[in-house]
Parts: C-alpha cells; structure tokens; sequence
C-alpha cells in the first residue's frame, strides 16, 4: 500500500544525505535536520551527544529582563556609594566614556547609591549579596552562578537587546533562539521546538521586536513560536466555532488523499513533508492545551510559583509553562518581561518588576532541582545591559531614576553546567567599571582576540550558553552572501571558569 | 562615453591569461585548469581566511593574486612561475609535517581540491579575474547568432542536458502551463473565461498571446513588485525602537505602476538612487527616491545623532551592495574584505555617496520625517497624473514657444515665467492680466491648473531623498566605529574591481547609476537577469542570488546568465520582453514532475519545469480572488485585514503609535496582500508564517519551509475561514449540483477538473460533513458566522457548512498552493 510518510522518510535521508548540500547549508544543519529526521521516525533522539561536543545541558530557559535591570538596585551591593550620596561621580570614574543623549545634558551626575537593604547569602564561595527586592531568588543563593562583569557596546535599548540578541546590533541577523533550534534539533514531534512567552507587566516601557525571535537569514522555520496568553496559546491554534476535532481529522484524511495523489502525479518530496506538517499540527491541537491546562498541577504547585501562577501570562505563569515545556521535550525556551527601563521612580517600578519575577524565578529553578531537571537544564536571567551608578533627574534619599550602563551588569546562570553558588567578576565601587580584584579598573576590548579575565563580553555569554548545549559557537554556522556566519560574529570566549 | 580603459585592460588580460593556462596545459598533457571556475573558489573557501586580501600589512603569504603569490626569492615563493614544481604551495599541499591547510584548521581541503590546485600551480599558477567581475558577453550556442532569446535558452538548457544524455521533459499540459504561467507573472491564477478562450485557441501563438494578455495585465506590477520590495526591504514603519508609522507607500505604488508600465530597468534603477538629482525631476522621480530613504530609522531617547548618520549609511551601502550588485559589503565595513577585492577604505568612498542626504538621522518618530513631498495616493493615480502631466507639458510647450516668438514682452515678466514652476505658470498663462490675455490656451490651462490642484488635494506624504547643499565629510571608520574616522575626507567613488567611476559622471548618486547601469558593469545585469530567472523558473541560475562574489555559487549556466544579462541591455532594459521569453521557452514549458531517469533534486539541470509552494502573499491573494472577495483598489494605505489580538500590543512601548491593531472595516480588508500594512518589528502573521521576511533588512531569496503553524493558519485563520464560506456560498448560488459545484471549484483552483480519486474524495468529506451539520445545525451555524460579511439567509445551512468545510480543505491543498 502506498504510505505516504513511509515514502517521505526514504526519501529525505537520501536527499538529506546528498541532496541537502547542494542548498548551501553547513554542517551542522545537516545534523540538526537528521536530528529532526530521527525524531519524527521515532528513533530517540540523542539529545545530550551534542552537536559538537558531549552537552551539560539538554534544554535552556532564558528569562529576559527587558529594559536592563539596575545591578545597583538587585545585585551589585556598593556600600561606599551611601558615603558619595548626591556628590558628583568621580570624573576618573567615568573617563571620558560616552553617555546616553538622556543623561549627556545633566550638570551633575550624582552618585546614587541604592536605596534597598543588601544581605549576603550563603553560596557554594564566598557568598552573595542579594537585594532585599529578591527575597525568593536569594533563597536559591546556593545553585545561582552570579556574574557581575557582563557587558555590552550599545547603550540604547534597540541595538543593545538586537545586539544581545542576535549578536549584531542592526537587524538582519538570526536571534539566539533561532540558531539554537538551528542546532539542537528537536527533542518533540508534538511541541514546537523554540517556544517564547511574553510575560505581563505594569511598566510595558520599552519594545520589543519580533526580530529577537526571528531566523534573519536562517531558514524562517527556525523562528520562536509565541505561546501566548490571550487567544490561542498558538496562533490558529483553535477550530473555527463548530468546526470539531472529527471534523479536522476528516478533513485532513481528505487533504492527505488529494496531497498523496499529487505527489503521485509530481514527484516532489516537499508534498510528503507539508503532509507530515499537517499531521504534526493536528496533534499540536491536542498537545498545546494539554500543556496549558494546570488543572492536574497541585496545590503545593502554586504554593512554589505563587498564586499568581494561576493567571495566564503572569510571569509565574510563565515559568510554570516553561518547566511544563521542558518536562515535555521543548529545548528551547524563553520568556520575556518588559518594564525594567527605570529613568525614573526607580524604586517604584523596580518593586514592582522584582515582585513580578522573583517568585516565579525561584520556583522554577526549585521545581527543576527536585525534579531533577535542573541538572540538565540551564537557566539564565539578565537584560540588555545595567543602569547607571549615578542619578537620573531628580536625587532623593527615597526616589531616583538611573539611565542606560552598558559596562557592567549583572547576569545569573543556574543548572545545565554551570556551577553552582559562585559570582564571577567584580567591578569598582561604584559598580561602574568592571574591576580587577583590586578595584582597578579593567578595559576589556571585546573587538581583540584576547579575552580579558573576569570579565563576560555579551558575546562570550552567548558562546557560554552554546558551549553547554554542545555546540561550538565558532563552528554553528551558516552560509549567508558568501560568508560563514556565526552567533558570536568573530568574537566569544567560552568561559571555562563557569562551567562545572 | 564612459567605457573605463580599466575593465577593457582586464578583460584583454584575462582572455590572454585563458589562453595561456590552455597552451601551458596542453604542453603537459594535464587536464587543463580553469581558474575561474574552479581554483579561485578553492582558495577563497579556504586559503583566503589567512591568505587573503585583507592580508595586506602581514607577513601571512598571500594567495590572492598572481603578484602576490609570486613575490620572494626562489624557493620561498608561494608560486614559481620560472619553476613551478619548487612553489611553496606545492610542497605544503602534500607535506605531512607542515602540511597546508594545517591540521587543526577548520576548513580541510578534499582530495579534489588538492589535485586541482595541484594541476594550477604546476601549470604555470596563473591568474584569472573572478567571473562575475568581468563584464559578460553574449555569445549564442553555435548557428544560433539570429535567434529568438528563448530558442537561445533552451539551446543552452539542452547543451547542458545532452552531457547528461538526457533531454527536456514533455510539455505541461496546457492548463497546467496556463496556471503556472499567470502565477508567475501575475501572482493570481488566469480568471476562467481568460483561460477558456486559452484553451479553445488552437491556432499559431495561442499561448504568446496568452502571455501578452497577462504581462498587459495591471496584477503584474502588483505581483512583480514584491520582490523589489523584499530586496529594498519596504516597511510602512519606521523599524526600530518605537517603530512608529512612516509615510512611505507612495513610493510602493510608484514600484507596481513603474513595473506595470514597464519602466526601462535603467531608469527604474537611476530614479530610485537619483530621481532628485535629475534635470528638472517628474514627480514620479521624485517619488521614486524613496529607496534612498527606506533603511530603518530610530529616534529613541538617548540615541547619539553621529552613531546613525553611520548606522543608517551601513545599511544603504550594504543594501546597496545585496541589490545591484548581488554582493555583501558588509566586511569592507570593519576591515579590507575576507575574500573579495575590496580595501577597507573602497567602503567609506561608497558610503560617500550616501552621506549627504539630507535628512536628520534621528526619525523624531514622525510620519513626515523630512524631507518629504505630497504624491500620489494610490497606484491608478499615478496613470491619470501621467495624463495630466503629459497634457501639462504639452500646454507649457506651447506657451513657452509662443512666449520667445513675441518681442513685445516685459522683461520682468519673461524673468517670471523662467523663474515659476509649472503649476504657476499655468496660473500665469490663465491670468486675466498677464502676457496671454485673450490666447486661446488661456481657458485649457485655467481647466488644467483647477484639475491639478483638485487632484493635489488627494495627494499625501511620501518620504524622498535629498541633497544637502554642502556635501557631508567622510572619512574611514577604523573598525566601523563612528567615532573612530581616520584619515582624509574621501571623494565618493565606486569598488576598483568593478570597474572605473565614468570620467564624466558627477560624483554624486546619479553618476553611481550611470556607473551601474552602464554597459561595463559587469554585475548589475547578472544579478537583475538572475532574480528574474529566480521567481520565474524557481531558483536562480546563480543559486546564491544574494553572493554574486568569489563565496558565491558559480552559476548553474553561466553562458546563459552572460547572454541573458547582455539581452537585457540590448532590449533597453525591457523586463516585458525577457519575462515574455523566459516563460514562452520550452524549458519554461517542461512538465514539473520530478523524473525517474534524472537524479537531480535541487532541478540544477532544469530538466523540469518549474515547482515549490507559493509565497505568503500569492496563497492569501488565491482566496481572495476565488471568494470573489479581493478589493478592485490598487495601492494605497497599508490595509488591516483581520489579526488575532494583542500581537502587537505586547511588543511595543506605550509611545508608539503602531501598538495598537485596529482591523480595517470594508473591502480593504480584503485587499492583495501586496498592501497589507508591513509592520517591521511585527509583520503579519499570515506573511511570516509562510517565510515572508521582516523587511528589516534586504530579501532577496525568501526561504520555502514547510511547518505545522501554516497548516494551522491555512485551516483556522479567520480571514481564510470566511473567504472559503463566502466561496462556498458562490459554488451554491451559481451551480446547481455538487459535481459541478467541485468542477468550478477546481477550475479556479487548478484551472481543470478534478480527476476522479479527486472528485471521489471532495463528495465523500462533502457527505461526511453533511452527515454531521445535519446532526448539530448550531455547529453549522456558527462556522457560518466567521467574518465580518453576512450570510446569504437562504441558503440551507447544513449544505453551507459541508461545503465551507470542503473549500478550506482544498484551499489548503498543493494543488492549490504549489506552483507546478
């Protein structure tokens, strides 16, 4: 009998295998694509061999923190800034370093020390000093991997988090996400493989992009799927109103007929594929709500995440869904929270944002570990870039504003590789400059070969992170107007100093 | 004349180098290299990454040129020309202690590519310029010097199948020719009385006919016009930060007239860059600039005016580079380029021409962002301005002669009519008072001058390009920093490979155009030519449509694309006529069934006719057109057809004023998808779902995948949902019984009737669903409720809804939305 996946399937490793290749595509998409293959043919796949080298982590969840948190206010405790408070910040501090056209005008820039008590937790080293806006995430101290040297080139919000994102700070690049599906593969034939979620908040300061979860020249399959709150999880998701499940199931039966016969007829492989596509959307129709409804969750579940986590599109409900993808084979993951851009009234709106997230970003990393997903998983918080170490506007013991600090801030990792309860990197006392250990001010140059210790290049993050997935970010490339291209650009350094 | 001595000289050295290589090899009884063909691509991929033109201060060796691989004493030259078998090259390719590549780089050769390098350098290791840099030539397969262009490419086509010993494939059965051919040119299947008399005309030239109707056909700018669009990356938003509305679509409208009315692809190219810098420019040139001004824009708090003055000039330059030149800059930015003849500073001059517009390179997020000009607001506009102008002109020539025939005429006035533009002079010519009191074209130019400024009432904002008085400095950027300029200003100039700026053009970006539209550049054409191949026929002769340089793909046939490129400048630069060749060749014709006896997937022989899955916007149009529901209107303001909640309003920043989606309200919904309003940081869904770029950046060859979210769009989407009810419901007012119900169906679809498999499986869903509607009548009701247009109430429901069922089902089949 003529069975239409059956065909496709000889036929794609074949043409996979020879003909493939002939399109341009590397090496690696090779792999991701047969990686693909073996999944949809119900070989299990191999996800912890890795693409290039044995993986730590199977699966990553990013939490974005769109806007750029103040390192000041969460993570980046500066005692000696209380005794500079509204003075003017020490010109050999700053050194000439350019500023945003927001703060350029001021006539001052008065030292703003944080208003927010700090605590040192306990770690796995020395110990961390958490902000008493983080009361949940401190409690996980002892599995974060805390950097406070990360920096970045951009300071305005589109090309920083484009940059961040995608690894060049003008669009046109694949995000992240998208070549991480472009060389993981996937793990599931009933969840799409890159899945994005956009968290609510009460300060939505700042856009967003779709280019931060789009393919640029990649191949547009690779793009992030939005799973979203109001409406379908999944774009066209639902029937059409009295349009049933048997009703599609006939439908498709009649489609895969006619589609079966003009594959007959042409011979194109293609037909075969969009064939299995609508076969994999049909079980998406069950699959997708099936993730989204908690009702087997248990109460102790939202004990963790917080009431909150009831709510579609809360943050906590996000991370809730995130630990149900990554429970159900989704490798790649992220979340996005808007409002951190605090110019002004930062104490109000960063309270509100740290209420927003902590919860759920404690939990998440809790949930993984007693499940024993956390191991495999790697777990990243951060932003596009920090905020100033002096004021924005007006300075008050109870209220002040910071503007955009590219060169220094604060990213944790947890799980998936890294180790567990360290902070990496320091910076100066007024966590404006990244430090030597010392004090003294570093200068890493993220346009030379050499890597500057302790410091993390927004590239090397992005290396990091690719590193533990099993990929090499100087070899997942892809071949676009004559020239490899890669994440990282010509930059990145996997810091080993991180990894478990 | 502006034929540069330079690319001459090349060419006269090439062919002399050619000739050379072949006596040499003769004489040692190898197979002789080609250096173009095949080392040149070797030593790109992987000797240039250390060995390449950006080389230049290191010691490294470099391989990138026959003076630098010969330099040194002997024995330590890369090449020895006096002594080939003691080259370097030769001794590292098969050393087993240091051999070349070494072992830890990531880019090893093959055994082939070893033996070719190998077969090079003992053939005397010389020279060739890379082949897209040498202007082509056009020389006919033998015998065929008189013939048409389309005998030439299949002559071309065969001669490269019969190496294969294979040949072209059958012809397509005429409807199916019929279908493909509209969808090519016109993006809509032929309307069913178009193709009945089609199909009824058996007589000589049926089918050029055919084709002569479509390419006369206004749905072939509209359609021909997306990939012009794709490639300048057309947004009706700004594109960056709060990625607020631009004013902009005029200038898309002139794209589908200009393509419609078949503008000569030279001056479709020079008013683009330059419409401003002509003599006394139309308002059509002046629109036409647009392009200059369609890279993203910012203007958020904080931005640094200096870092997108550099920015937004990046991204023309490279732009500018992926379009004409099918080349990416983008390495020359930061440094000499990796792999392609380009010095670091060739870049900065070619931003030269760019950096004097004058626009602010902040948006201030406004509509307006200036400079800026009223225009025409929709695409029919443009033929009834073209009316008027034409009129106009004639008018003033008139008054103008009349006006130098009288002596009697005040000086003051004579210095009045030369100083005022055209719409005061009509005003002048019809004043009561003035020098042509009591003439008889006083009345037609009171007529002409009201009808003008009545239709300037419909005119609205488009953005355009202009020059600043004082041209801006430009220096190199060290690592393309905008803070780091280095050197001397730099005078505007063109990439040296690519021949010499022509000694009398202006430095500016009209003298850019001339450079590129002249017949010495050997780019512009093979890239036009292979883009055009490329939607026409599937995949361009170049199958890197975007890297035309030395990492590029060499083309499939080059001797086609040479002759093809050099047939367009012979036909004045008439996208009709190619277009009309290309389709009516008989490798255009072939059968698109893929072939027992040809194991050739990616179709590199063209031993097929064309076939893939429709773009994004030709599978919506489809609906539309079928349902009867696609809106008469041409252009205009970006539309808002239905989109589900919320997509935008989670993205974007309060301020902006694109965060809301306000679903349009009549008939422009429903509009070709051409027009649907291109959000740049959020595109439709219903376009990127099926690979539509963002528009961000250049496109000029869009991905085709395949995923489960287009199956779920094709079969759940709103609009698609009521374009099928609406069809539906056509099929039972128009046709009495089911089987001519399918019939008509199929005929718009698939231009043919439903085999019987089909026909068999359409009535058994119909019965299927039939069955099941009967059963639960609400169900039928509220499927027949999507979409905003009201139901025909007399129809039986039940019959409604099977049959809505069965329309989407095969709306969403290949046999709908593949090309074949």
């Amino acid at each position: 009998m003529y069975d239409p996946i059956y065909e496709y399937d000889l036929h794609m490793t074949r043409r996979q295998l020879f003909g493939r290749s002939a399109l341009g595509l590397g090496t690696a998409a090779m792999a991701s694509l047969l990686g693909t293959d073996a999944a949809f043919s119900g070989d299990a796949p191999v996800a912890t061999a890795g693409l290039h080298h044995p993986a730590k982590a199977k699966r990553v969840i990013y939490l974005f923190m769109s806007g750029g948190p103040s390192h000041h206010d969460l993570w980046d405790y500066k005692p000696k800034m209380r005794e500079m408070f509204g003075e003017d910040l020490p010109e050999h501090i700053r050194d000439g370093q350019r500023i945003t056209g927001m703060t350029a005008g001021q006539k001052t820039l008065p030292v703003c020390p944080s208003k927010y008590k700090f605590t040192k937790h306990d770690n796995n080293d020395r110990g961390v000093w958490v902000s008493e806006l983080l009361p949940h995430t401190a409690t996980v101290a002892k599995d974060l991997c805390v950097v406070h040297s990360t920096f970045t080139e951009a300071i305005n919000h589109d090309p920083a988090i484009t940059y961040i994102q995608t690894g060049s700070q003008i669009p046109g690049r694949p995000s992240l996400g998208a070549w991480l599906s472009y060389g993981l593969g996937s793990m599931n034939e009933n969840l799409p493989n890159y899945v994005v979620m956009h968290a609510k908040t009460n300060f939505a300061e700042q856009s967003l992009f779709s280019r931060l979860w789009g393919t640029g020249f990649l191949p547009s399959d690779y793009q992030g799927i939005l799973l979203r709150s109001q409406e379908d999880p999944v774009l066209y998701l639902s029937n059409p109103p009295g349009v049933s499940r048997n009703d599609r199931r006939a439908q498709l039966d009649a489609l895969t007929a006619l589609n079966s016969e003009q594959h007959q007829r042409y011979g194109d492989p293609e037909i075969l594929a969009r064939i299995k596509q609508h076969e994999m959307a049909y079980r998406m129709q069950a699959s997708v709500p099936e993730l989204m409804d908690l009702s087997q969750e248990r109460d102790e579940t939202f004990e963790l995440y917080g009431e909150e986590a009831r709510q579609p599109g809360t943050f906590a409900a996000c991370c809730l869904n995130a630990r149900r993808l990554a429970e159900r084979g989704v490798r790649n993951i992220q979340i996005f929270h808007r409002g951190w851009d605090a110019h002004g009234n930062l104490p109000k709106e960063h309270e509100s944002q740290c209420k927003d997230v902590d919860q759920g970003c404690a939990a998440l990393i809790k949930d993984l570990k007693r499940r024993g997903m956390l191991d495999d998983t790697l777990v990243v918080w951060g932003g596009e870039f920090g905020r100033t170490a002096y004021c924005q506007g007006n300075l008050t013991e109870e209220n002040y504003g910071r503007d955009h600090h590219p060169r220094c801030f604060t990213v944790w990792m947890a799980g998936g590789g890294v180790k567990p309860g360290i902070t990496y990197g320091r910076t100066d006392d007024f966590a404006y400059n990244i430090a030597d250990e010392h004090g003294q001010p570093l200068q890493p140059q993220p346009n030379r070969k050499d890597w500057t210790p302790g410091t993390m290049h927004i590239h090397d993050l992005n290396a990091t992170l690719l590193h533990l997935l099993g990929i090499d970010h100087k070899r997942l490339t892809y071949r676009y107007q004559g020239r490899d291209f890669r994440l990282t650009d010509v930059h990145g350094h996997v810091i080993h100093e991180l990894l478990t | 004349m502006m034929k540069s001595t330079r690319s001459l000289m090349a060419c006269v050295a090439v062919l002399l180098l050619l000739r050379f290589v072949e006596q040499s090899s003769l004489a040692a009884d190898i197979p002789a290299v080609n250096f173009a063909r095949e080392v040149l691509p070797i030593l790109s991929n992987k000797c240039f990454v250390c060995h390449g033109p950006d080389r230049e201060a290191s010691d490294e060796v470099r391989l990138d040129s026959f003076e630098a691989a010969t330099q040194g004493e002997a024995g330590e030259r890369a090449i020895d020309p006096d002594d080939p078998e003691q080259s370097l090259i030769l001794v590292r390719l098969h050393s087993a202690d240091a051999p070349m590549p070494p072992a830890d780089a990531e880019k090893q050769l093959t055994a082939a590519e070893r033996d070719i390098l190998t077969r090079w350098v003992k053939q005397g290791g010389e020279y060739a310029s890379h082949w897209a840099f040498v202007p082509p030539e056009k020389e006919a397969p033998e015998g065929l010097d008189d013939a048409s262009p389309r005998d030439v490419i299949d002559a071309f086509v065969e001669r490269r199948l019969r190496s294969e010993n294979i040949d072209l494939a059958e012809e397509a059965d005429r409807r199916t020719l019929a279908r493909r051919t509209a969808l090519v040119l016109t993006g809509l299947p032929p309307e069913p009385e178009q193709l009945e008399s089609f199909i009824a005309d058996e007589s000589d030239g049926a089918y050029e006919r055919y084709v002569d109707e479509l390419l006369a056909s206004p749905r072939f700018g509209e359609h021909q016009a997306r990939y012009w669009l794709d490639a300048v990356r057309y947004g009706d938003t700004h594109g960056l930060h709060l990625d607020n509305k631009r004013g902009i679509y005029p200038y898309r409208d002139w794209v589908v007239h200009a393509l419609n009315r078949n503008l000569p692809l030279d001056k479709f190219i020079t008013w683009q860059l330059a419409g401003d810098l002509l003599p006394d420019p139309t308002l059509e040139q002046l629109v036409a600039t647009g392009f200059v001004r369609m890279n993203p824009t910012t203007s958020e708090g904080g931005a640094i005016p200096e870092e997108f003055q550099a920015k937004n000039n990046f991204d023309r330059v490279e732009n500018f580079g992926t379009v004409f030149l099918g080349m990416s800059l983008t390495c020359a930015r930061c440094h000499a380029h990796k792999y392609d003849p380009i010095p670091h500073v060739e870049y900065y001059k070619l931003m030269a021409f760019f950096n004097s517009t004058a626009e602010s390179s902040l948006d201030g997020n406004k509509y307006d962002y200036a400079p800026a000009i009223k225009a025409p607001s929709r695409v029919d506009d443009w033929i009834a301005w073209a009316e008027v102008e034409a009129a106009r002109d004639e008018l003033l020539e008139q008054a103008s002669d009349l006006l130098s025939e009288k002596t009697d005429i005040d000086p003051e006035i004579r210095q009045a009519w030369s100083n005022a533009n055209d719409q005061e002079r009509l005003v002048m010519i019809a004043n009561e008072d003035g020098p042509f009191t009591g003439h008889e074209l006083q009345g037609p130019s009171a007529e002409l001058s009201d009808r003008i400024a009545e239709f300037e009432t419909t005119f609205t904002t488009t953005l355009v390009a202009s020059e600043l008085p004082e041209p801006r400095v430009t220096r190199l950027l060290e690592r393309g920093e905008y803070d780091l300029p280095q050197g001397e200003p730099l005078e505007p100039d063109v990439l040296a490979v690519l021949g010499g700026f022509p000694s009398d053009a202006p430095r500016n970006r009209l003298g850019l155009a001339e450079w590129l539209t002249s017949r010495d550049n050997p780019l512009v054409t093979r890239v036009l030519i292979n883009r055009i191949w490329q939607r026409t026929f599937g995949h361009g002769l170049v199958r890197t449509p975007e890297e035309f340089g030395l990492q590029g793909e060499q083309p499939t046939h080059p001797n086609l694309l040479d002759w093809l490129a050099v047939e367009l400048q012979d036909s004045g630069w008439d996208l009709k006529h190619i277009l009309r060749e290309m389709v009516t060749s008989r490798t255009f014709r072939q059968s698109s069934a893929w072939r027992e006896d040809v194991d050739d997937p990616e179709n590199t022989l063209l031993a097929r006719g064309p076939g893939h899955r429709l773009d994004a916007e030709v599978i919506r149009d489809i609906g539309l057109w079928a349902s009867g529901l696609l809106d008469s209107q041409r252009g205009g303001e970006g539309v808002k057809p239905y989109q589900p909640k919320g997509l935008w309003s989670a993205l974007m920043h309060p301020a902006s004023n694109t965060k809301e989606y306000i679903k349009d309200e009549g008939p422009q919904q429903y509009r070709r998808s051409l027009y649907v309003y291109w959000k740049r940081t959020s595109p439709h869904p219903m376009m990127t779902l099926f690979d539509a770029p963002s528009r961000e950046s250049s496109c000029v060859r869009r991905s085709r995948t395949n995923t489960p979210l287009q199956s779920l769009g094709l079969f759940n989407e709103n609009q698609r949902v009521a374009m099928a009810r609406v069809l539906a419901e056509h099929l039972l007012q128009q046709q009495t019984d089911d089987k001519s119900r399918l019939d008509r169906l199929y005929l718009l679809l698939t231009s043919r009737t439903p085999t019987d498999h089909e026909r068999s499986v359409c009535l058994n869903l119909l019965q299927t669903e039939q069955d099941r509607y009967a059963a639960a009548e609400q169900d039928a009701a509220a499927l027949l409720t999507t979409g905003d247009l009201p139901r025909d109430a007399a129809l039986p429901i039940v019959e409604h809804a099977a049959w809505t069922q069965l329309t989407i089902a095969l709306l969403a089949s290949d046999a709908a939305i593949l090309l074949y």
